[in-house]
Order: C-alpha cells, then sequence, then structure tokens
C-alpha cells in the first residue's frame, strides 16, 4: 500500500526552541491516523507543516507522493484542513461558505451545489442555509467548518481537534462522517488530545511528547504493551470518603476516585481482588460492582508522556497515604 | 506554469476578492480609512484655498485613490489572521502571489468605486470637465494598483490585531501626503522638496490627475503611469517576503 504522508527527519526550531525534533512516520492510504500528544508537544507545530502553513527547519514531507518543498501545489489540491478554530465567514450563510470554499477549490458549479446541500443536510444546517453565520451556535459552527474542510472530497483530510466542546450528537455525527468519508477511500489525519476519541475512530496512533514520537502503532498493540497498568473497579454501599484508605492494600499502585467508584491500578488485578472483598467484610460494605479493567488507551498515553492518571478525563486523583508515596504511577 | 494552472490562478484569486468585498467592505475599519477619511482630508486641507474647482477635484480624485486603496491590506489581512479564515486561504492550491493579488484587488476595486463616487460629485456639484477621461482611467488603476500593494506591505506584517497596522500605514500614508505635490503644486516647489516629492507614487498619481482633468502636468504622463505601475509591484516584494518569513516563524 503506498503512503499518503512520507515525514523523514522533520524539525521545526521557534528561535532555539526545539518544537519538533527529527521524527519520522508514515501514514497510509486509506488510514485513519490518530496524532496524540499533551499540550504543548508539537502536534499542531507538526500539523502545520503537514499542511504547508509552516516552514520545517529541516526535513522531508511527502504527501501522496509530491514533496511539499517543491510541489506543494500537487500536494494543496489534495488535502482538506479542518483546523481546531472554526474559520467561517460570520458575514456569510452556510450555503455562501460552502460556495466561496468549493470555488477555491475549483470544484464544478454542478457538483459543488450539489455536495453543498449533501453536506449541509448530513450536518443538519440545511434549513439554516441562508442564515448568516454569525447567529450560529458553536456546534453549527464546528459542523459548517468540516464541510468546508471536505467539500472539495479531499484524498486526504486533516482534522485539528475536531470535537471539543460539541454535544454528544454532534461528536457522533462528525465521527460517522469520518467513517464513511474513509470508507469511500479519504484518508484520515486526526490530531487530538480526546484519547477516547483516537480509540474510536484511529487505526493506528502516534503519541508525541517533547517533540518527539514516542510510540506509533495500533492502539491495541500499544494497550497490550501497557499490560502493567491494569486495574480494578469497585463500588461499595454505602460510599463514603474513608475508603480511601483502599489504597493501603498490598499491590495497590494507585487509587483513583470516579464519580461513586474507586479505581485501584495494579499489575496483577486476581491477586487483588480477594484483598477486596476481604476489606469489604472487614468494613461492613456491601458490594455494589466489582470489574477488572485492561489498560486503556488513555492510561498508555499518560504512560508515555509521563503524566500521571487522573490528569486527562473526568476523574479525580486521590493522593495515596504518605507511606505509599503521593499515588503518581511509576 | 501551463495555462490551466493560470486560469485557475485568476479564477482562486477573483474568488477571493468577491468574497471579501462581501465581507469587509462594509466594516466600519474600511469605511473609517477607506471612505471618509480621504474626503475629510479633502475637505480639511481646502478650505479656504484658492484655486479652480477643476484643481479641487483632481486633487480629491488624488486622495481618494491614494486612502481609499490603502485601506483594504492592513485591516482585512490581520483580521483574518485573527479569526483563522487566513490559513484556509494560505492551504488552498493557489500560489502566494496569487493571494496577494487578490488582495490588492480587493483595495484597488474599493478605491475605484469611491473614486468614481469623488468624480460624480465633480462633474455634479462643480461642473469639472475631464480632458483626457482614457488617461483618468488609466491613473486610477494604476493608483489603485499602487497603493493597495502599498497597504498591503502593512497587512502582511505579522500580526492579528488591525489597529497594530492601520496606525503606522495611515501615519506613513500622511508623510506621504505632505511631501507629494497634493497641495503645493510641484511647479512651484523648492527643488529641495521637489526632489523629496518624487520619493512619493502619490507625486505621479497627482500628476497624471493634472494631465487629465486640467490639462497641465508637470511630468510626461507615461512616467507617471510608469511609476505607477513599478512601485505597485516593487511593493508587493516586501509582502511576499514578510509572508514568508511569518510561515518560518509561525506566527
Amino acid at each position: 500500500m503506498n503512503n499518503a504522508i512520507e515525514v523523514k527527519n522533520l524539525t521545526k526550531y521557534y528561535d532555539k526552541f526545539l518544537a519538533v525534533d527529527r521524527i519520522d512516520f508514515n501514514v497510509k492510504q486509506g488510514e485513519i491516523f490518530g496524532f496524540l500528544g499533551p499540550n504543548g508537544a508539537g502536534k499542531t507545530t507538526t500539523q502545520r507543516m503537514l499542511t504547508t502553513l509552516l516552514t520545517p527547519t529541516e526535513g522531508r514531507i511527502l504527501v501522496n507522493g509530491h514533496d511539499l518543498s517543491t510541489d506543494s501545489y500537487s500536494a494543496k489540491r489534495q488535502i482538506g484542513l479542518v483546523p481546531e478554530e472554526s474559520n467561517v465567514y460570520t458575514e456569510l450563510s452556510a450555503w455562501d461558505n460552502l460556495m466561496f470554499t468549493a470555488s477555491l477549490y475549483r470544484v464544478p458549479k454542478q457538483e459543488k451545489e450539489k455536495r453543498a446541500q449533501e453536506l449541509l443536510e448530513i450536518f443538519g444546517l440545511w434549513e439554516m442555509r441562508d442564515v448568516k453565520t454569525e447567529g450560529y451556535s458553536k456546534g453549527m459552527r464546528r459542523r459548517l467548518s468540516i464541510a468546508m474542510g471536505i467539500i472539495h472530497k479531499p484524498a486526504l483530510l486533516f482534522l485539528d481537534e475536531p470535537t471539543p466542546g460539541l454535544d454528544a450528537q454532534s461528536i457522533r455525527a462528525i465521527w460517522e462522517l469520518i467513517r464513511t468519508m474513509n470508507a469511500d477511500g479519504t484518508t484520515v489525519f486526526i490530531t487530538t488530545h480526546q484519547i477516547e476519541e483516537a480509540n474510536q475512530l484511529c487505526e493506528r496512533v502516534a503519541i508525541i511528547s517533547h517533540g518527539k514520537i514516542a510510540a506509533i502503532d495500533t492502539p491495541e498493540r500499544l494497550k497490550a504493551n501497557f499490560q502493567r497498568v491494569q486495574s480494578v473497579e469497585v463500588a461499595f454501599e454505602p460510599y463514603n470518603q474513608s475508603q480511601i484508605t483502599l489504597a493501603d492494600l498490598q499491590g495497590v499502585n494507585n487509587l483513583i476516585k470516579i464519580a461513586d467508584k474507586w479505581r485501584l491500578y495494579t499489575e496483577d488485578p486476581s491477586a487483588l481482588l480477594p484483598r477486596i472483598i476481604q476489606y469489604a467484610e472487614s468494613h461492613q460494605l456491601r458490594l455494589v460492582s466489582l470489574n477488572t479493567l485492561g489498560p486503556s488507551l488513555e492510561d498508555v498515553f499518560l504512560e508515555i508522556t509521563g503524566g500521571e492518571v487522573g490528569i486527562v478525563g473526568n476523574e479525580t486523583q486521590v493522593e495515596k497515604p504518605a507511606k505509599h508515596g503521593m499515588g503518581g504511577r511509576k | 506554469m501551463n495555462i490551466d494552472r493560470i486560469k485557475n490562478e485568476l479564477a482562486q484569486a477573483w474568488t477571493v476578492a468577491v468574497k471579501d468585498v462581501r465581507v469587509y467592505y462594509l466594516r466600519p475599519g474600511m469605511i473609517m480609512f477607506g471612505f471618509l477619511m480621504p474626503f475629510f482630508m479633502f475637505f480639511s486641507f481646502s478650505v479656504q484655498r484658492e484655486g479652480s474647482a477643476a484643481e479641487g477635484v483632481a486633487r480629491l480624485l488624488a486622495m481618494t485613490v491614494f486612502f481609499t486603496a490603502g485601506a483594504a491590506g492592513p485591516f482585512i489581512i490581520p483580521t483574518e489572521r485573527r479569526i483563522g479564515t487566513y490559513d484556509r486561504l494560505l492551504a488552498a492550491p493557489m500560489s502566494l502571489l496569487t493571494l496577494l493579488l487578490s488582495k490588492t484587488a480587493v483595495g484597488a476595486f474599493f478605491a475605484i468605486a469611491v473614486s468614481g463616487l469623488a468624480l460624480l460629485a465633480g462633474l455634479v456639484f462643480f461642473s469639472a470637465n475631464i480632458l483626457q477621461p482614457g488617461l483618468l482611467a488609466a491613473g486610477v488603476l494604476l493608483g489603485a494598483f499602487s497603493f493597495s500593494t502599498l497597504g498591503l506591505v502593512f497587512g502582511s506584517m505579522p500580526t492579528t490585531n488591525p489597529g497594530d497596522v492601520q496606525m503606522p500605514s495611515t501615519l506613513l500614508r500622511w508623510g506621504l501626503l505632505f511631501v507629494s505635490g497634493v497641495f503645493v503644486p510641484l511647479s512651484e516647489m523648492p527643488p529641495i522638496a521637489r526632489a523629496i516629492s518624487y520619493i512619493s507614487p502619490l507625486t505621479y498619481a497627482q500628476d497624471v490627475m493634472n494631465h487629465a482633468v486640467l490639462g497641465n502636468g508637470l511630468l510626461n504622463p507615461w512616467l507617471d503611469l510608469a511609476v505607477l505601475f513599478l512601485s505597485g509591484v516593487l511593493f508587493l516584494l516586501p509582502s511576499i517576503k514578510m509572508h514568508q518569513r511569518a510561515q518560518i516563524l509561525g506566527r
């Protein structure tokens, strides 16, 4: 299979600050590829270089075989870009925004009108097509921005943080559209720090940390390499904060409170289960639920980027009692 | 570059220019700096000055083209950078020169439209007589091109706030206005002042207007037109350099 993107020795300095440090990776044609990283890791810088908006300090980028440094025009014709900011023209209607973008990419008149109608219907904007977008909600602008990025049916679509701040319905609609486009042959490059999004959509992910590619593989293979971050999730009745002493159980590396449940990170869940049951009996608690969990992509991400469990997502980290340290995973 | 590519780029430049006309012409920043300012300046300097109506019309036309054409670049590009729409244009399959020419066209169209209004006012209220309409049209066209690319130089500075470049751009234009032959005819200037006035492209625009409206310009009108065209091309160069620099700096 040919590569949609080939990156070799890509480097970017901002003055003396090294933002991207000699990275190499390929994205196969027809793949949904996730580019993950914490804020400031270099993912947006990389994506801007891949879309010709930023000139690399060093290195080579090929888009469907076209070298960006010598033939950016041919590469640009195949690229669709949906930036993080919903960059629509608020003085124009949704219809006019789409017509403008289609004209910019030289989509023939009849085709652009058909395609615009199709996209506005998919994104639930057809009824509002003639209304100036200054009156649109954030979600509506986001959907329109994505429609503008794909109206010319790009062979390679770059999506920068496609869904943050959107309601669940919009997120599902966008994910579905990405899958449909991909099924039709579009290669998709998603830059995100939403781990679940990458887990749901991407066939392969690269994790960038401090400007370097720290890992690149399929989500499942990455998870398989991190079996040490397994966990047990337990809920007791009655629930109370004093159950923080679960952290003292032998084999618990870290404890996190998640809503009315506790998640205990361990390298050996099967050894921990009887200790939890014993804990419940000795504290006169009823077990409401008890589940063992494999490592999530988020766990992998945090392991690789050196973050601590609980920093990403909606979880709250609980400090471990002093004798066990402060709860950060080793 | 093949013919198809040239056709595509011209169509793309037109698309961007038409979009900018629709989106930005009625914005306060454009009306203030591009429409009201030349008229205020004209009336401020023309009140209680002696001179014929025709002289006034020639002066108004030169000032209108000068201020109006240069208003678009410093306003539109930083605004687009701020709201993120400029990235969409930079990522589109067209050359940087095409993008810059489309922005030049936006300023030039604005100048042509507003100077048309100024001309109409001159014909209706001052009964001015245009001696060489063809030369006038060429002067307005090339003046609009030159002054629009001058404005583009400021618009190309890597900022997302139009205010950062609108004031310096206005100050420069005032400077060029005062050293040019708009208020004091070239023929009445002392030699040093006249030598300085040749730095300003507005001097040549004013001279063309004098030829076209009064029939008494000082320089060869072909020289005036050539300088306006060449200065317009010259002003594109720093804009290209600044865009390339911004792409390296990531601004």
